[in-house]
């Protein structure tokens, strides 16, 4: 029998029992609902990570010292190892560009005029060059030593009157002092710039370490000592090098650093990171003192943290993939079921059918058929299902949306597969009914 | 007329079913079914009528002997073949219609064909004709459902005559039947048989069976005895008194 009349037949069929077929289908449909929402929300929200690390951004380097096995993604099990000095040393290798510290302060609050909004750690220190030229829309970068910032759109709005370039900012630190700043920039959007910040939007004013974060280290005690630091740094302002004196005995230790490759290069990355792991670790470093047995400098690009990050990325995802899979199963199951009853009750029409000259393999394509149809349409269902609830899902999450494509059809070859799968024995069994006790059949 | 050749031909067939002890539903039959004949075969429950019909039909094996419709040895043909051979050379009535019922008539009629792979626009037409013939011209749309017991057994007689069998098997046609009704139908089947098509019906009334040329008497899977009819042909001699006569059961 030719396959377009078995489609018909069994069509016809299909549409005989509508509520019967809907429900069958049920099952299918929302197992691929189930993995098309979740997949596109997984797709989307690495589209949403991933599209942040400008390509400028690929040849940071970001380190810390953790134990070897901390697990966590950036920062994890970070301890505060990381001079000044070191700092210099790591700028000074033949393989870097460029080598800066990285902390995020703890604020209470934050002030524009007469205007105080509540801020916890939206303060984050770095090098100048950690805020990239082609980010800012207005203004500068900040220069070291100076009492400058540059702040992100986010930040910038939260005031009633919005921030511009050339204002005064005030800070409550968390220890209570105060200190101001002017913002010398404003960036392009709020997203974060690292992996250290995260890429969530959130309000952040970048400053330079020195002397934002020499100063607040000392207030708080970390690294040996400096508290002779506070002083020299109010009127430091301009000079790039000021860094050098305003660290001099105290060392203010860094919990993060970020050290510049030459260029993006794989083969530049993995000198600029040797060579940084090789100075940190030998005896010249301050940083040896701390490291110990236990900790390990960790260097990593935005690329790796990021594949840590969409490995658990992953994971969460193969583990709905697999909940998904479950509701197929017991949606094939159901199929099977329904086949299994459709063949029964059918078995007089099949007595028929053979009666009149249809073969073993004509009956089992026509049962074969409806139950792949069941199972295609559940899938076509259950993917436009699964698109509408993913669109929604991005939406509110608030990511680009992107739709894994190749999804779409892999849905309807699982829905081709699992009605072959559940609809083979059912039509087996039709097609072996023997006609005589058919058509005895009440 | 047109009684050239044989349409079936059985000869010394026994079939036996083992279901604790043998029992033989046939033991024994030779018959011969000549092309353009109307047989007709009459027996108690339980003397091979249905045993037969699944012989002749293609539908089943003997267990000895050799069965032979349409030219071809029924026991040696492939599951495949020999439902080939039945789509193509047998057409059934049943005493229920079995008409399929998410089909409308002209579907059912057109089945046999669609599974002989032939195309659908001539499907179509052939059985357009067929079911005008048998007088349902103006009801082809309608589902089975949607037709009285007459006209299915009508669409039903279309349909077994589609492929042009070489044999139209009715097992008990009239069965399902009130007595007009009845006698439309096998007025059809005379009608056919005019036309060149072999009858075999099985029944149990005297008055169905006497439509035919010859009775064969089954009792206990043996032909009893072979009854011939007069006006072989000219079917409806003799069927006035048969009908009045009523119910022959035996």
């Amino acid at each position: 029998m030719n396959p377009l009349e078995s489609l018909r037949l069994a069509w016809r069929s299909i549409r005989g029992h509508r509520l019967r077929s809907a429900l069958t289908t049920l099952g299918i449909v929302i197992g691929i609902a189930a993995v098309i929402a979740f997949v596109t929300l997984g797709a989307s929200l690495q589209a949403g990570v991933i599209g942040d690390i400008s390509p400028d951004d690929q040849r940071n380097v970001y380190g810390w010292a953790a134990e070897p096995d901390s697990e966590g993604g950036p920062l994890a099990g970070a301890q505060p190892v990381f001079t000044q000095d070191d700092l210099e040393a790591v700028e000074d290798l033949e393989d870097v560009e460029a080598a800066y510290g990285y902390a995020t302060l703890q604020t209470q609050a934050i002030s524009n005029g007469e205007e105080t909004v509540a801020q916890g750690s939206g303060m984050i220190a770095s090098g100048p060059s950690y805020i990239r030229e082609e980010r800012i829309t207005e203004g500068r970068q900040f220069e070291m030593g100076a009492r400058e910032a540059v702040v992100n759109p986010a930040a910038a709005n939260q005031f009633e009157e919005n921030v511009s370039v050339g204002d005064t900012l005030t800070v409550a630190m968390l220890g209570g002092q105060q200190t101001e700043v002017e913002v010398v920039g404003i960036t392009d959007n709020s997203e974060g710039l690292s992996p250290f910040e995260g890429f969530e939007s959130s309000p952040r004013i970048y400053v330079p370490t020195d002397p934002y974060y020499t100063e607040q280290a000392s207030m708080l005690g970390i690294g040996a000592g400096g508290g002779a630091n506070t002083g020299n740094q109010s009127g430091a302002g301009g000079d790039a090098g000021a860094g050098n004196q305003s660290v001099t005995g105290g060392e203010a230790r860094f919990l993060a650093i970020i050290v510049e490759a030459e260029s993006a290069d794989q083969a530049d990355i993995d000198a600029a990171r040797e060579s940084t792991t090789d100075y940190l670790e030998s005896d010249a470093s301050d940083a040896s003192e701390l490291l110990g047995d236990d900790l390990e400098v960790q260097l990593q690009t935005s690329t790796e943290l990021l594949g840590q990050l969409q490995d658990v990325l992953n994971l969460l995802q193969n583990f709905i993939v697999g909940i998904a899979a479950i509701s197929l199963l017991v949606g094939s199951i159901g199929i099977a079921n329904i086949m299994l009853v459709s063949v029964t009750e059918r078995t007089r029409e099949i007595g028929i059918m053979k009666a009149v000259g249809a073969q073993n393999r004509d009956v089992l394509g026509l049962f074969l058929t409806e139950s792949v149809i069941l199972g295609v349409i559940g899938a076509i269902l259950g993917t436009g299902l699964g698109l509408v609830a993913g669109y929604l899902g991005v939406q509110y999450i608030d990511l680009p949306l992107v739709y894994p494509l190749e999804y779409v059809a892999i849905a309807i070859i699982v829905g081709i597969v699992v009605g072959i799968l559940a609809g083979l024995y059912p039509a087996w069994r039709a097609a072996r009914t023997d006609p005589i006790d058919a058509l005895r059949y009440e | 007329m047109a009684s050239s050749g044989t349409a079936v031909s059985l000869s010394n067939v026994r079939k036996t079913y083992r279901i604790g002890e043998p029992v033989h539903a046939l033991d024994g039959v030779s018959l011969e079914v000549p092309r353009g004949s109307y047989t007709a075969i009459m027996g108690p429950s339980g003397s091979g009528k249905s045993t037969l019909m699944n012989l002749v039909g293609c539908l089943d094996t003997p267990t000895e002997g050799t069965v032979v419709v349409g030219g071809r040895d029924v026991g040696t043909l492939s599951d495949r073949e020999r439902t080939r051979l039945r789509g193509t050379e047998v057409g059934f009535v049943f005493q229920t219609f079995n008409l399929m019922p998410r089909l409308n008539a002209v579907e059912n009629v057109a089945l046999p064909q669609l599974f002989q792979s032939i195309d659908r626009d001539e499907r179509r037409e052939r059985a357009r004709n067929l079911l005008e013939r048998v007088g349902l011209g103006d009801r082809i749309d309608h589902m089975p459902n949607e037709l009285s017991g007459g006209q299915r057994q009508r669409v039903a007689l279309a349909r077994a005559l589609v492929n042009d069998p070489a044999i139209v098997l009715a097992d008990e046609p009239s069965g399902n039947l009130d007595t007009d009704t009845e006698a439309d139908i096998l007025d059809l089947f005379d009608e056919f048989h005019e036309g060149g098509t072999t009858m075999l019906v099985v029944t149990h009334e005297r008055h169905v069976a006497e439509r035919a040329d010859r009775i064969i008497h089954l009792l206990d899977g043996k032909i009893e005895r072979i009854e011939e009819l007069d006006g072989a042909g000219g079917s409806q001699a003799g069927s006035p008194a048969g009908r009045e006569s009523g119910g022959g059961d035996e």
